[in-house]
């Protein structure tokens, strides 16, 4: 195991890396486009919040497979998309839908005499959200938001099929040359555990935190 | 002058009727207490005044805004008209002075040092200067109350709206908030309106007493008049109930 | 050519007790059991419609029966058995088949397992281009900028970084997908064994296929090991058909109309 880390160290750092970008990429992509709908879905607008609702419903339920095939087949068709970035988009969408769905219960558990107090002092409703509902919202979201994050990561082996360049697609390429896939999945794994353990750690201290 | 102005307005929650033809005027400078029982509509009232709560029917003029219009930027009789609530709605993510600070600074763009100095001043005014960086989890109720209190007095509005400012509080709190606001009502440019069950109060700072049950004004009168010699048959009835604990 | 790992670990099991002489045994059971492949367009396919096996390997198998019965005066028939990649030489070692007639290369680690007869197609690495593409061989991707799709687990993707080592090469699960990315313009060419090419450019118009084979990798009918009998008698079949214009006949109904392929190269 320790020689097939070894004999392709490159190849494997270099999928590190790539799934590290995406994964930032999609991390920070998603939590804007997850805010987005989430407060789009919570409007008082009811076309807006359809809308929302409406994105929410047909990203969560649509397999990340299918949406990064998308990118990577459809779309480029008429605007070129690298494997990388069909897969780092469909992440993107994927998990914007489920952070929507997390940072919408979290805001929804704010009580309401925050949202008044802040209109009522002459904050307007994008004043009160950015600088009141939201901070109290993502403090209660954290523990949710941080098990996305995990799950982002873990997503991310989706890039293996759009030949991403992640570790998984690097896996699969040394696997496919060297006959040994069993050690050169657990490597693979390793290495995701590398990125997702912190994560982990983090999250349950959060857990510990708000018991 | 009228700072306040309701023509006619109706207001319904679905079926419920719940504000029928009001009709009031209130002047600038003007301390005025809203009472009635509990369910009969004053909240409301009080709340549609900074459009917490909107009207279908009537005219609510407020500072020379017409609150039924569409074209009115409600955010604009918002900076003027402050609201102190029942159960205080302090920021829980900010601590006691960014709570009066925040307002100024977005609404007002009011210059950092000058709004630090008005805020100061304002917790000073309450009694709390020593609470400044304390986070509103750490307050107890009545300190909670002087704090938003001094929130809305940062603004420099023309009227404030009180919404039961004393029913969520320990007994043993309620004095420190009432002094509070009668040094508001000493200050003869402020239009205050006030909700509330402490008849004392109403007495002490109250120009005028406005009586409503089921979602009608029955009584408008002076505090003298009001308390010695209503004209309105409910107004009497809750009185002596209220005068009897 | 397509080596997918596993067969090598199955072939450990195979039973030596099973080892008869299977040129004995074809005459004594009147058939030989030839494995074919099925999902294999042109080569080997299952017809879904009729049930029948299609391709070359399937006709040249039925032919070479033919051909061992008139020579041996024998009465044989030919039975069709499918095989995957990883299961043919289990098959064989296990006697569940005669002989494969299954897009296998003749490499030397296969030949520890199984015999081999002489080349009966000349199969090798290949390309495959949008019809309107510059590219007219592998020294063509050799530059920055050009990228080359293939399957992963397949030999095509190293030899490819060995011929053009500037390209950069994306793997994808398998053909379907890589075809489907080409589409895609996610590569300037789809590289793999030209067997698998030719079907592809039949079946996806607007594709063709360029350069001839950049590697020689070519496919042998194969019995179990140590079956000098059935290997004679088969290499002298095949020569047989390549002599009496049978051979001809089949690489011209197979190979005739694949996109960018001049068959009469394949003729012998």
């Amino acid at each position: 195991m320790t020689t097939i880390f070894t004999d392709n160290l490159s190849t494997f750092l270099s999928g590190f890396g790539y799934t590290l970008l995406a994964s930032l990429i999609a991390l920070v992509g998603s939590m804007i486009l997850g805010t987005l709908f989430a407060i789009l879905e919570i409007l008082p607008n009811k076309a807006l919040s359809i809308f929302g609702h409406t994105y929410v419903e047909i990203f969560r339920n649509i397999p990340l497979l299918v949406i990064t095939m998308f990118f990577y087949i459809v779309i480029s068709n008429a605007i070129k998309i690298s494997g990388f970035w069909s897969g780092t988009l469909g992440l993107t969408l994927y998990t914007s839908a489920f952070i929507a769905e997390t940072v919408r219960a979290g805001i929804q558990s704010i009580d309401s005499g925050q949202m008044e107090g802040a209109r009522a002092n002459g904050l307007s409703y994008g004043q009160a959200m950015s600088r009141i509902i939201l901070p109290q919202a993502f403090v209660v979201a954290l523990p949710s938001l941080a098990n996305q994050f995990i799950n982002l990561v873990k997503n991310s082996s989706i890039l293996a099929f759009v030949a991403g360049f992640d570790i998984m697609y690097q896996a699969n390429v040394i696997a496919g040359l060297n006959f040994d896939p069993f050690n050169t999945y657990i490597v693979a794994g390793i290495l995701y555990l590398i990125i997702t353990l912190p994560l982990s750690y983090y999250m349950q201290h959060l857990e510990k935190k708000s018991a | 002058m009228s700072m306040i102005e309701f023509k006619n307005v109706e207001k319904y929650y679905g079926d419920f009727h719940a504000l029928k033809n009001v009709n009031l005027s209130i002047d600038a400078g003007e301390t005025v207490v809203l009472i009635g029982p509990s369910g009969s509509g004053k909240s409301t009232l009080i709340r549609t005044i900074n459009g917490l709560e909107e009207i279908q029917e009537g005219q609510l003029i407020v500072n020379g805004y017409d609150l039924h219009d569409p074209k009115t930027d409600i955010n604009r009789i918002r900076k003027n008209v402050g609201m102190v609530f029942q159960h205080f709605n302090l920021y829980n993510n900010k601590s006691t002075l960014e709570n009066i600070m925040l307002a100024p600074r977005l609404v007002l763009k009011r210059d950092e040092a000058e709004n630090k100095k008005v805020a100061m001043e304002l917790l000073d005014k309450v009694g709390l200067a020593d609470k400044a960086d304390s986070m509103p989890s750490a307050l107890s109720g009545g300190q909670k109350q002087r704090v938003a209190i001094a929130r809305s007095l940062a603004m420099k509005p023309k009227a404030l709206l009180f919404d039961e400012p004393t029913s969520a509080l320990d007994p043993e709190m309620i004095g420190d908030v009432l002094d509070v606001m009668k040094d508001i009502a000493s200050d003869s440019d402020m239009t205050m309106l006030v909700v509330t069950h402490e008849m004392n109060f109403a007495k002490q700072v109250a120009d005028r007493v406005i009586f409503m049950d089921a979602g009608e004004i029955l009584e408008d009168s002076t505090t003298e008049k009001f308390f010695t010699n209503p004209d309105d048959p409910r107004a009497k009835q809750f009185l002596s109930q209220v005068e009897r604990h | 050519m397509i080596v997918l790992g596993v067969w090598g670990g199955l072939a450990k099991g195979a039973s030596e007790a099973k080892h008869v002489d299977t040129f004995d045994r074809i005459k004594e059971q009147h058939r030989i059991v030839w494995g074919v492949k099925a999902d294999t367009r042109l080569f080997g396919l299952m017809n879904t419609k009729t049930g029948e096996y299609e391709g070359f390997d399937v006709d040249i198998a039925r032919a070479v029966t033919k051909q061992i019965a008139k020579d041996q005066n024998i009465k044989l028939k030919a039975e069709l058995v499918q095989v995957s990649s990883s299961s043919k030489i289990q098959l064989l070692k296990n006697a569940n088949i005669d002989a494969t007639a299954s897009v296998m290369t003749i490499t030397k680690e296969r030949e520890n397992q199984v015999d081999f007869t002489q080349p009966y197609f000349p199969a090798g690495q290949s390309l495959l281009v949008k019809e309107n593409s510059d590219i007219r061989s592998v020294k063509d991707l050799n530059q920055p900028g050009r990228t080359v799709i293939g399957a992963v687990g397949t030999t095509a993707i190293p030899t490819m970084k060995e011929f053009a080592p500037k390209v950069r090469v994306l793997s994808l699960a398998d053909y379907a997908q890589s075809m489907t990315a080409l589409k895609a313009g996610q590569g300037d060419a789809l590289t793999t064994d030209n067997a698998i090419l030719y079907g592809l450019a039949q079946q996806n118009p607007g594709y063709k296929i360029v350069g001839g084979n950049f590697t020689n990798q070519p496919y042998g009918l194969a019995t179990d090991n140590d079956q000098p009998r059935m290997i004679a008698a088969m290499n002298k079949a095949l020569d047989e058909l390549e002599k009496n214009g049978t051979y001809n006949r089949l690489i011209k109904k197979w190979f005739s109309n694949v996109p960018g392929l001049d068959w009469r190269t394949l003729q012998k």
